[in-house]
């Protein structure tokens, strides 16, 4: 299956797809980080790249799955011994790429974007953001991908569509029905980022993975 | 933990090799693509042994395309079950996906890596693949693009063969060869089912003529062609109660209880008969 990961990175990168995520994303980081964060706004900063960056990585991991035609999609199935492997290899490529992002994000913020060093607290929410990140990214690529939605315009629709569902429901009392970024940036704000972090990386965890499960659900009827 | 990675994957091993070459069974084998859509296969039931080779044709649209996928693994059945496959399938789609950013290869070193090290070069120099290995895959002709397709499907020494179209676009050398590699795959064990319409596995001793009609898979018999039954389906056009003789084929009119036509008709079709009940007007 490693192979099949590899085949998959390696297409989207000889494809040059890699660059319509790449491009958007360092524009994404020169804005969000134009301005150093002042002292005591470390939180907040990291944490508005990390939910600003969810789109984009949406857009890289349903970029790297619709990369492969269907025909090869099928071919890959039989030669990764299943179509679930074929699904889970897909998966594993878009969540290396999305973390390779994530963590370019995540590094040019520490390293250009604050203005004091944070707290060791502060970079370990940070890095959990991240990665809660890249898997919203990955789930929401994964459920607009070719195979689930076959039209270009529906898909593109459905991957803002669902971004602007996480920041509108995750700022009202009922947060807690999607990935909360929402209160991701408000806890950040108000300072409680670290005590509040469990709790919402928990409904973050679980509807991220409700989501890749239900893609891998569809995908049984979609091959 | 080192000696438990080595048991894991010799038993890995072990069980790829047990399963490879098995004989596999459609057992009421329904698909449809959508809840109210109409059948595309129905009911198939069909028992493939290893050595098996099968010739499958049927008309544009027939569901040959989809009674593959369903064989390969790579479609589920809407009902009934395809079990007892073998764990190495090669699958050679009828046009190869050339919109990929590699070369010839590339591509192959990449599906010889995901079959776990298998390897290409030979293959790739029998079917004269060799000369069009730094082109890319954009470049290349249908022919040639449908040699890379089974190279990827044969590198892996397949227990089931998946040919869709196999001798479209393909070179006479190519064409020549294909039979011999059909056979060479059956004498391992493998089982090869083809969609063909050219009938270039014809000369092949010993092959299953399988078609598809009306959503019914039918096996007919080897001293029998889908052509002759061809002549049978044109000869029941003919008026009812008279016997009509085409070629080798007759028409005969049987009457059965209304309640038992469904499993009449089936069990006929089963045997290779295309059956079918007369309209009111016909039967009047």
């Amino acid at each position: 299956m490693i192979a099949l990961v590899v085949f998959r990175i390696a297409a989207y990168v000889r494809s040059h797809r890699v660059f319509q995520a790449l491009l958007p994303i360092l524009v994404m980081i020169s804005i969000v980080y134009a301005s150093r964060a002042p002292r005591g706004a470390e939180a907040a900063a990291l944490t508005d790249s990390a939910v600003l960056v969810i789109p984009f990585l949406a857009w890289a991991a349903r970029g790297l799955l619709d990369t492969e035609p269907d025909e090869q999609r099928a071919i890959s199935a039989t030669g990764a011994g299943g179509r679930l492997r074929e699904v889970a290899a897909g998966l594993l490529a878009a969540l290396v790429t999305c973390t390779a992002f994530a963590a370019l994000t995540l590094g040019c913020g520490l390293m250009l974007g604050l203005s004091a060093t944070p707290s060791r607290g502060v970079v370990s929410a940070g890095v959990v953001l991240h990665g809660l990140a890249v898997l919203a990214g990955v789930a929401l690529g994964a459920l607009t991908s070719r195979p689930v939605m076959p039209s270009p315009a529906y898909s593109v629709t459905a991957l803002v569509a669902g971004f602007l569902m996480m920041l509108l429901v995750g700022a009202s009392p009922a947060y807690w029905l999607t990935v909360p970024v929402t209160a991701w940036m408000k806890a950040a704000g108000a300072g409680r980022l670290v005590t509040e972090l469990p709790g919402l990386t928990a409904i973050s965890l679980a509807w991220c993975l409700a989501a890749l499960t239900v893609y891998g659900y569809l995908r049984r009827s979609r091959p | 933990m080192g000696s438990i990675s080595i048991v894991r994957f010799f038993i890995t091993t072990m069980r790829a090799a047990l399963y490879r070459y098995s004989t596999m069974w459609l057992t009421q084998v329904s698909f449809r693509y959508r809840r109210r859509d109409r059948y595309v296969i129905e009911a198939a039931e069909a028992r493939l042994a290893p050595g098996d080779v099968v010739e499958l044709t049927g008309a544009n649209g027939a569901g040959k395309s989809t009674l593959l996928r369903l064989l390969a693994g790579l479609t589920r059945p809407t009902s009934g079950a395809v079990t007892d496959r073998p764990a190495v399938v090669g699958y050679v789609p009828d046009r190869f996906p050339t919109g990929q950013p590699f070369t010839v290869a590339g591509y192959l070193r990449h599906m010889a890596r995901v079959r776990g090290g298998a390897r290409w070069e030979p293959w790739a120099e029998r079917v004269g693949l060799d000369a069009f290995s730094e082109v890319r895959l954009r470049e290349l002709s249908k022919g040639t693009a449908h040699k890379v397709g089974l190279v990827q499907a044969l590198m892996a020494e397949p227990g089931l063969l998946v040919l869709d179209e196999p001798f479209a676009g393909l070179d006479q050398d190519t064409r020549d060869a294909l039979p011999q590699i059909v056979t060479e795959v059956t004498e391992r064990g493998g089982i090869v089912v083809a969609s063909d319409h050219q009938g270039g596995l014809g000369t092949l001793d010993g092959v299953r003529l399988w078609s598809l009609r009306s959503a019914r898979l039918i096996e007919h018999p080897p001293s029998s062609s889908p052509a002759d039954s061809s002549a049978l389906d044109d000869s029941l056009d003919g008026s009812p109660g008279v016997f009509a003789a085409s070629g080798d084929a007759v028409a005969v009119e049987v009457r059965v209880p209304a309640r038992d036509l469904d499993g009449f008709l089936r069990r006929m079709r089963d045997d290779g008969y295309p059956a079918r009940a007369l309209t009111e007007e016909e039967a009047r």
